[in-house]
């Protein structure tokens, strides 16, 4: 019986025509889509976008030189030079992180001790050359001025479930 | 003088203009006609589509347009230069001659031709040409595979095509296209024809290289088959060519099936409405039917689409015939008879 | 031989073991940070804590030494408790700064803190924090983070024997430091650095540069002396970051002087990094196929006799073997790889060995320094000296400047007279030399490299002789050797051919006298530079000295941390150096060069890789084979007897941070030398 009945539904197309049906009735459906240059969609605290390195609220950069960083980055796209500054202090001489070879997995702010590397909310970076994606310190330390609204903003949100 | 205006002038320039006045808006068709299938697609995927070139997105085929023009036009080296640009100019050339006996309204036809049936199937069938020499001058595997599945898929869908249109041929009478038309002034065949029109529009389908039937492109495994070495322009010509012929297809369907320019019913205020817009129409909604069908359903696998065509298609056409002939002479319905 | 049980195992060891090296003979791992094998107990970290049966608290297992019958636990909840309890008092005070520690990834307190540390502070009150000291251009201090182990102090006061380093004040008062501020005169004090369990002792030069784990490390040798300290050298991309020890109980132990360690900034700067040639009397960069056609050139257009070859300190077996061959064949007589002159003997082996073996010092009951000052010329012979002196019953005596080797040395004379008298059998100090078990003498280059060098040789024979030095079983009888590669240009015979080549002096003066046409100098930048005169120079080695201001023609070599190359050190021990990093620019490995030169002069030698020149090297002195052993070399006579001179003997080392071409292209090297050497000169007396 459902052997027949089988053969009906096929010789009369219904599956395909209940197909279409279902095509027919999403495209009366709301939109999913976002106008993306012109709305964008929510972010969350923990999103993971472009590096910033940050400074102290006194104007002192974070970064220490402890290469846990570079040590972590499972895509060796972090290197980082030391040498003592001449107050005596640990600092970078370089600090380079290559755009192109990092996999945005953000264990390079878990690593780091003094919060000085993070991944800020800003995804909108795409350059004309590949070179321009070669981020040195200062281009880092640039990031962290311009974005440390939103990256304290973020830190802030997030604390609480660390 | 006066014998060169009257016999020849006179009537090249309204030929011209005939041509034109079909040609304009068939172009113009083609280009929307992209538009109209990236909106539809997107509404059915829950997307927007095309919206940031003019109001909805309207200005997007200018746009490609302009991109296609003033692209590169890349030869392969290995390739023949010759078919290989004549292929795209081929395939787009007869999609737009196919054209010349379409029956736009009563009386409103390029060239009432008395076989314009065989015309058409002539022409439509020519299309393969494009894409065999498309495939073997681009010098590709792929091109050359999308070829060859192109070709025989075509010849596969021609013979039951052939059959639907000679049940269609049985209840007129005739192989001109108006006469078709006006035949269905009563009933339009696809009532009595329901399979016979189903069979047409599928055997369409797969005659236009159209999902699901579109394996001689099949992005996902030939990466674009006869198309992949094409660009810019000679790109832009196969693709007019194709939805140039997708529009033909539906005007087809549209003659031998849905009653041409005919109103639904005869009776205000249907009537009143020129029967060029209802042609318009009804190919309108049988390109939907295409862009629906494209939405919906996967690509067949190549031994389903053999197998559909030569086993399923053909044998019910051909019962089909044998049977439309058989009630025609049964009850006296054969026209002329 | 007590009997014991550790966690339900008997075992029997000898009295006085302690119970921590009695686990340890177990295989069971005691955490401790003031004790260390080479280091006396101090037992005051009290991390090492065990349980013993009958015993109401945990015992120091360090310092508690092994009795009949004890019943030892280590992995019970109470020792686990009681570290934790340890541990958590060391950290009340440590500072939470390892990322900015150089200590970070290899620090004893980090690592024992996984086992037995907590995972949050119960301490809410201030940590203190102790000034930092200045220990001097080789240590960095952080004292904030110094647990008071005593490490260091016991280094100084026994091994390094310097009485420098002490801890002041008690209790949370106590620092450790130099009474008065002042740097640690040592040639050891780098050690210090690889004891300190936590990061209050770092290196100065290294500091803030790398991180432990991002070094690769390549097990080799120093060439720096003629000890050939086993060393693990440390790089990071193209560019040497450290140098710590590695463990060779026969040569260094674990401890390598601070030459050996810091002297590596000088592998980065001065170097030759493509081939020069002099054209109008400027130096001018040129490709390897000029500078090659061009001594090349020179080398045909002279003939063999008046061509020389002088081979430096640091030149390795496998060039001067290369070299050899090239001027043999190019029918040159004069080569000499004793640049100082030294009257060494190429003839006999155990003339120039020390053939005692460092570790056999251990064994001796008297030792007679004739003409060296081992605190310099090899600081870790000396360390062997000192060590076997703490041990007592080991009476060192001197003929030469009176010295401070941080031992007592009993100055017997100032010069070849006093060494003749005893050759002579006439000196007091015979007796004392013939009531010895085990009598050594050391015979330094100051007594050999000079014109009585032969005579002076043949005398120290004598007294080896007379007074029984060499016995079944034992060789007293040692030359100690400034220089790398001298024992291994003496062994493959790297000195003047039979048909009257010239020694170094011979070929120094006949380039003053404009018979010598073509001084070929293999790293040599130790002699003096005017007596070459007006011949063809061509330098051949890795640094921007002397050598290669004075050259027409310079070949860019490979330093010893740049190839794979053999070196015989001074007690014959055959060892291998390996490449950590590749030389800089156009540099060459030594070898290479001179065959490739072999192939513009029109001499091919036979051998294209570094393994074909080996196997013909080995296959001509099947010592060279041995790696790492010192086979016995067999006595006899050797040395001049002639008249000996007057002249007090000198110590060939006037400033032992200034040795060589590394050292001289090294800042920290500088520093020390400022620092130390014009201090302490006359102090030391090593002028007499």
């Amino acid at each position: 019986m459902s052997a027949l009945v089988n053969v009906v539904r096929s010789m009369f197309l219904l599956e395909l025509l209940s197909g279409m049906g279902l095509t027919f009735r999403y495209m009366f459906r709301p939109r999913k889509t976002l106008n993306y240059p012109h709305e964008k969609g929510p972010l969350s605290p923990r999103f993971r976008g472009e590096h910033a390195l940050r400074r102290y609220p006194n104007g002192e950069e974070r970064c220490i030189a402890c290469k846990l960083c570079e040590a972590v980055c499972p895509a060796l796209a972090i290197t980082i030079e030391s040498e003592p500054r001449d107050d005596g202090s640990r600092r970078t001489t370089r600090y380079d992180i290559d755009m192109t070879k990092c996999i945005y997995c953000g264990l390079c702010q878990e690593a780091c001790p003094v919060d000085a590397i993070v991944e800020g909310p800003n995804f909108e970076f795409a350059t004309e050359t590949r070179e321009e994606l070669y981020y040195d310190k200062n281009k880092l330390m640039a990031n962290g001025d311009r974005w440390e609204a939103e990256i304290a903003a973020n830190l802030a949100a997030d604390a609480k479930y660390r | 003088m006066g014998e060169f205006w009257s016999g020849y002038a006179i009537p090249g320039i309204w030929i011209v203009t005939k041509i034109l006045a079909l040609l304009i808006p068939l172009l113009l068709s083609v280009a929307y006609l992209t538009w109209f299938e990236r909106k539809v697609m997107a509404a059915m995927q829950l997307r927007m589509g095309p919206n940031v070139v003019g109001p909805w997105g309207l200005w997007q085929p200018f746009a490609d347009a302009i991109k296609m023009v003033v692209k590169e036009t890349i030869i392969p080296t290995k390739a023949n230069p010759g078919v290989f640009l004549l292929a795209p100019m081929l395939t787009f050339g007869l999609a737009v001659i196919a054209w010349a006996v379409m029956p736009v309204g009563d009386g409103l036809v390029i060239s009432n031709l008395n076989v314009g049936v065989l015309y058409l199937f002539a022409i439509s069938s020519l299309g393969v040409y494009g894409v065999v020499m498309a495939g073997w001058a681009s010098n590709s595997r792929y091109a050359f595979l999308g070829a060859l599945r192109s070709a025989a898929q075509m010849v596969s869908y021609e013979v039951s095509m052939g059959f639907v249109i000679i049940s269609v041929l049985l209840c007129v009478g005739s192989l001109n296209l108006s006469d078709i038309v006006r035949a269905q002034e009563t009933v339009w065949f696809v009532f009595p024809l329901l399979p016979m029109a189903v069979v047409f529009f599928i055997s369409a389908l797969a005659e236009t290289n159209r999902h699901p039937f579109d394996l001689p492109e099949a992005e996902s495994e030939l990466v674009a088959g006869h198309l992949v070495e094409y660009s810019a322009m000679t790109f832009g010509l196969f693709f007019l060519g194709e939805y140039a012929n997708m529009i033909l297809m539906s005007g087809m369907t549209t003659v031998l099936f849905l009653g041409g320019w005919l109103p639904p019913i005869d009776i205000a205020p249907f009537n009143w409405i020129p029967g060029p817009i209802w042609f318009a129409l009804k190919i309108a909604a049988l390109l939907f039917v295409f862009v629906w069908v494209r939405a919906t359903f996967p690509r067949y696998r190549y031994d389903q689409l053999m197998r559909l065509g030569w086993k399923v298609f053909l044998p019910l056409s051909l019962l089909w015939v044998v049977l439309t002939a058989g009630v025609l002479v049964a009850f006296g319905w054969a026209p002329g008879a | 031989m007590p009997k014991l049980t550790i966690d339900g195992t008997e075992l029997t060891v000898p009295a006085g073991t302690t119970v921590l090296q009695a686990c340890e003979q177990l295989g069971i791992e005691v955490p401790r940070f003031c004790y260390h094998d080479r280091l006396q107990i101090a037992g005051n970290c009290r991390m090492c804590l065990v349980e013993m049966e009958k015993s109401p608290k945990p015992i120091a297992s360090c310092a508690m030494p092994v009795n009949e019958g004890m019943v030892i636990r280590t992995n019970t909840p109470k020792v686990k408790k009681a570290r934790q309890g340890v541990m958590e008092f060391l950290l009340i005070n440590h500072p939470l700064d390892c990322p900015i520690c150089d200590q970070g990834g290899e620090c004893d307190l980090q690592d024992q803190a996984m086992g037995y540390g907590m995972d949050r502070s119960r301490y809410d009150e201030h940590k203190r924090a102790v000034p930092d000291k200045d220990l001097g251009p080789l240590i960095s201090t952080h004292m904030t983070r110094c647990i008071h182990c005593t490490r260091c102090i016991r280094f100084a006061t026994d091994i390094a024997g310097v009485e420098e380093m002490g801890a002041l004040g008690r209790g949370e008062h106590m620092e450790i430091g130099t009474y008065v501020e002042k740097a640690i005169t040592s040639e050891m004090s780098g050690n210090m650095i690889d004891l300190c369990p936590v990061g209050a002792l770092n290196s100065k030069p290294y500091a803030y540069t790398a991180r432990t784990w991002e070094l690769v490390r390549t097990e080799t040798i120093d060439v720096l002396d003629a000890v050939g300290s086993n060393i693990n050298v440390q790089a990071r991309g193209r560019e040497v970051m450290r140098v710590l020890p590695r463990l060779n109980e026969d040569i260094n132990e674990e401890w390598i002087s601070d030459k050996t360690r810091f002297a590596y900034d000088g592998l980065r700067r001065g170097r030759l990094d493509q081939p020069y040639v002099r054209t109008n009397g400027k130096l001018q960069p040129a490709s390897w196929k000029e500078a090659l056609t061009a001594v090349a050139a020179r080398m045909t257009s002279l003939g063999g006799h008046s061509m020389a070859a002088i081979a430096g300190d640091q030149a390795c077996v496998e060039s001067m073997a290369a070299l050899k061959d090239l001027f043999r064949e190019s029918g040159s007589p004069h080569i000499d790889c004793r640049q100082d002159g030294a009257k060494l003997d190429a003839a006999v082996r155990a003339s120039y060995l020390f053939n005692t073996t460092i570790a056999g010092i251990e064994e001796a009951d008297v030792c007679l320094l004739v003409g060296t000052n081992p605190r310099w010329e090899a600081a870790l012979v000396n360390a062997r000296l000192r060590k076997r002196y703490l041990r007592g019953g080991f009476r060192v005596f001197s003929i030469g400047p009176r010295l401070d080797l941080t031992f007592l040395v009993e100055n017997l004379g100032s010069g070849p007279e006093t060494l003749g008298a005893i050759a002579g059998g006439g000196h007091p100090f015979v007796e004392t030399l013939a009531g010895a078990k085990r009598p050594m003498m050391i015979v330094g280059q100051g007594a050999l490299a000079r014109a009585d060098g032969a005579a002076i040789l043949a005398a120290a024979w004598r007294v080896a002789v007379t007074c029984r030095m060499v016995r079944e079983g034992w060789n007293g009888f040692n030359v100690l050797h400034t220089a790398a590669a001298r024992v291994g240009g003496l062994d493959i015979g790297f000195v003047p051919g039979a048909e009257g080549g010239l020694d170094v002096n011979g070929i120094l003066d006949g380039a003053t006298a404009g018979k010598i046409g073509l001084v070929y100098l293999l790293g040599a930048d130790e002699i003096d530079m005017k007596r070459l005169g007006s011949a063809f120079v061509v330098y051949q080695g890795h640094h921007g000295d002397t050598g290669a201001h004075r050259a027409d023609v310079i070949l860019p070599g490979a330093a010893y941390t740049e190839k794979a190359a053999t070196y015989v050190n001074t007690e014959g021990r055959v060892q291998q150096t390996r490449r950590v990093v590749f030389p800089p620019g156009e540099a060459r490995e030594d070898w290479a060069i001179v065959r490739a030169l072999g192939e513009a002069v029109g001499v091919r030698l036979p051998y294209d890789t570094v393994a074909e020149l080996r196997h013909r090297l080995e296959a001509e002195h099947p010592h060279l084979g041995k790696r790492d052993t010192v086979p016995r070399a067999p006595w006899s006579s050797f040395g001049t007897e002639g008249r000996m001179d007057t002249a007090p003997f000198v110590s060939p080392i006037d400033d032992y941070y200034m040795t060589d071409a590394i050292c001289r292209a090294s800042e920290t090297m500088a520093e020390c030398s400022a620092l130390f050497v014009a201090n302490i000169q006359g102090a030391t007396g090593t002028h007499g």
